[in-house]
């Protein structure tokens, strides 16, 4: 019998080799190489180190939203695994995204490490690619088989984050806490689903394709059944579009028909991301949060045929920028990429003060360091029983401070006009563990020795 | 007797599976004790899953709600105990405890027949005047049922894969509280499940029990958490249990985790003594 600590990704091509540990996120990688007309893109998305997060030489910001593009995903798509922070956050949006969240038994610190250990070894597994071992045909077989008989990392991304009650019903964990972990309340346009929030531990997974996310779940389930406990799960996916005549890559759109995401900040670039997404030193967490993330979790319904029936100028006026190019208001004829400018336009004549952008961000500085990295996913759930489309946005964002991010973002937006047509159902906030350093490092090491020290 | 050594290049990723994946070279042969020893098991089981039926049937019939209710669940306990075998015949199985949503018309389904029908017009109705005639064709299904068992020849695949099935039937439809959803009686079935499983586990025992110690305590490890769960629910010095609706979240997370964990383990178990 055979044992593998943590098996060794099988290379698929020797170009492929998986990517030194510790090479940062390739956030930027995909739309560079679209504009520097290079066309084997998997091979270069893997290939990792040379195509660091960085700006593009025309200046365009990446963008985590940005949709993906037509014929650029691969199989062969392989995300580092390794690094100071966990992939899925700053790396960009592959077509298919989901949260699965879970129970989770782990009563010593022991407990959670075992956990902590296998999750580790199923995600380096997953997200890496190889060959599943091979039983004696009178077992069941070790893989689902869903994939294949070697599993494609197409672009896979498993991004573990912990829920509030995973501290709060453990003594022994409670002190640790991340200082700004709270249990999401309710704000007063929810209609939430105690079904559908919450959770000790979610999986974020994204990939190319929706069998691979599937794949990776069934797989965790199967191999840690004995201390994850499904209770809900939403998928979602981003549209896969042709990139535009220049060339430049755009936001994907949401089921309203708008481009969502149009004033992320740029997830190229490192010093932003360090200030706004990655808890850093000058947060006073626990250390061995450091390199963390808090992340926000909403299932928000859209009320589609409704939407569809209201005026396109009411549409625009409700979210502050045009329908067609996700161009601002006052620049009606410009880019989604143009900056508003609300200081010429303090009565809101063009952009309504009301609407959905101006409240998220209304550009100031004083606002800045609200800023959240949003990374959604559209849903479609088929149809609810009054006969109508149940659809929206699986809303996942990432943000140093939980208060400072999401939780103002969202008091501000209370109220909005746009909430006629929205009704957030379900979800939960969580903290996203730093990432795993290297190889015989797992997920929560640091926290599992604060434990124990 | 069989001692053909099985394929040895099986690997393991370490912690994915609980336990070995070398497989026992017991053959099938030394699995004529521990079927023979089952079949007496369930041959008790529906002799008794008759005789109570038969009781629970005059009960109905006799338009007596309180004791219909009284028998219902540890009526059902003989026949989810050997669910497996019972499984064998699924017209019996269909008529004798289908529920609602296996017909279209759900509970006015003039399809829906046996245990669930009628705990249907006993809970949510408070009557047993219109299923008597289900009371009838119960009993007649329950004595059928009981006559192909004697005539039956146990396969011993499906008697060893008898201890997952059992868990499968606790985790796809007991753990959510819907198979007896009007009566709420589902830790009776979640002990009957567990009993009938566990049973399976202790006959085949001692052919695997040095090869696949590990294997073993991992599995009595969830059997017993499973168990322990369900203690401070019994009722009556332990003849009976609380309403589903009292098991709190937590527990039911535990017994979800031991149950899953469960059927996953025992789902080797035709591998490991040699079956297919």
């Amino acid at each position: 019998m055979t044992k593998h600590e943590l098996p060794v990704p099988r290379k698929i091509e020797e170009r492929d080799a998986p990517p030194a540990p510790n090479m940062p996120d390739m956030s930027a990688s995909r739309r560079k190489a679209l504009k520097m007309g290079i066309a084997a893109m998997g091979t270069l998305w893997m290939g990792g180190g040379a195509y660091a997060a960085s700006r593009t030489p025309e200046g365009h910001e990446s963008n985590v939203t940005d949709a993906p593009v037509t014929n650029v995903a691969s199989p062969k798509d392989r995300v580092p695994f390794f690094g100071k922070h966990q992939s899925g956050v700053t790396n960009p949006r592959p077509a298919n995204g989901m949260i699965a969240s879970f129970s989770v038994l782990a009563e010593t610190p022991d407990a959670l490490e075992r956990l902590f250990r296998r999750l580790t070894e199923r995600c380096v597994f997953l997200t890496q690619g190889g060959t599943p071992p091979d039983y004696d045909p009178r077992l069941p077989p070790a893989d689902s088989g869903i994939l294949g008989p070697v599993i494609p990392p197409d672009a896979l991304t498993i991004t573990v984050s912990l829920g509030n009650s995973l501290f709060e019903e453990r003594p022994w964990l409670k002190p640790h806490r991340p200082l700004r972990l709270i249990r999401m309340t309710r704000f007063p346009n929810d209609a939430l689903d105690a079904a559908l929030c919450h959770g000790d531990l979610n999986l974020q997974i994204c990939a190319n394709t929706q069998d691979t996310t599937q794949h990776a779940l069934r797989d965790i389930l199967k191999n840690l059944a004995d201390q994850l406990v499904l209770r809900w799960m939403q998928e979602g996916n981003v549209p896969v579009i042709q990139p535009g005549p220049d060339g430049l890559a755009e936001s994907a759109r949401n089921l309203l028909g708008f481009r969502d995401g149009s004033a992320n900040p740029d997830s190229g670039d490192e010093a932003l991301m360090n200030h706004l997404v990655w808890v850093g030193a000058e947060r006073k967490e626990p250390a061995w949060a450091l390199g963390g993330s808090y992340q926000a979790v909403r299932i928000i319904r859209n009320f589609v045929e409704r939407w569809d029936r209201a005026p396109l100028w009411e549409q625009e006026a409700f979210i502050g920028r045009t329908k067609v190019t996700g161009a601002p208001l006052d620049q009606p004829h410009g880019r989604e990429s143009d900056t508003p400018d609300y200081t010429k336009d303090p009565n809101g004549e063009k952009t309504p003060l009301d609407s959905h952008i101006r409240l998220a961000n209304d550009r100031t500085p004083e606002t800045q360091d609200n800023i959240i990295l949003r990374r959604p996913f559209n849903y479609f759930n088929g149809v609810a029983k009054n006969g109508q489309l149940d659809q929206g946005l699986l809303f996942i964002c990432y943000q140093a401070d939980l208060e400072k991010g999401f939780i103002t973002v969202q008091r501000r937006l209370d109220g909005e006009p746009l909430e006629e047509y929205l009704k957030p159902v379900g979800g939960g906030y969580f903290f996203t563990l730093p990432g795993v350093a290297r190889k015989g490092d797992f997920f929560g090491s640091a926290l599992i020795a604060a434990l124990r020290a | 007797m069989n001692l053909k050594p099985f394929i040895s290049t099986v690997v393991l990723l370490a912690g994915g599976v609980a336990s070995g994946v070398a497989l026992a070279q017991s053959a099938p042969l030394d699995l004529v004790g521990p079927v023979a020893e089952y079949k007496i098991y369930v041959s008790e089981n529906v002799d008794q899953l008759a005789k109570e039926t038969a009781k629970f049937v005059a009960a109905v019939k006799s338009g007596d709600v309180a004791r219909a209710k009284a028998l219902y669940a540890p009526t059902r306990v003989y026949y989810e105990r050997v669910e497996p075998i019972a499984e064998l015949f699924s017209d019996l199985d269909a008529a004798i405890d289908s529920r609602a949503d296996d017909y279209e018309g759900a509970e006015k389904d003039p399809e829906f027949p046996g245990f669930h029908r009628i705990e249907y017009s006993l809970w949510e109705k408070n009557t047993a005047s219109d299923v008597k005639q289900v009371a009838d064709k119960l009993l007649a299904d329950v004595k059928e049922l009981q006559s192909r068992i004697g005539k039956l020849t146990f396969p011993p695949e499906v008697v060893v894969g008898g201890a997952a099935v059992l868990m499968e039937e606790v985790a796809a439809t007991k753990i959510s509280g819907e198979e007896n959803r009007y009566s709420k009686v589902d830790l009776w079935d979640f002990k009957a499940n567990t009993d009938g499983s566990y049973k399976i586990v202790e006959l085949v025992r001692p052919l695997i029990a040095k090869k696949e110690a590990k294997f073993l305590a991992e599995v009595d490890r969830n059997f017993k958490t499973v168990y322990d769960i369900l203690k401070p629910y019994e009722t009556n010095g332990g003849k009976g249990y609380v309403s589903y609706e009292k098991l709190t979240d937590k527990d039911r997370t535990v017994m979800a985790a031991a149950i899953n964990k469960l059927a996953e383990d025992l789902s080797t178990l035709r591998g490991k003594l040699g079956l297919k």
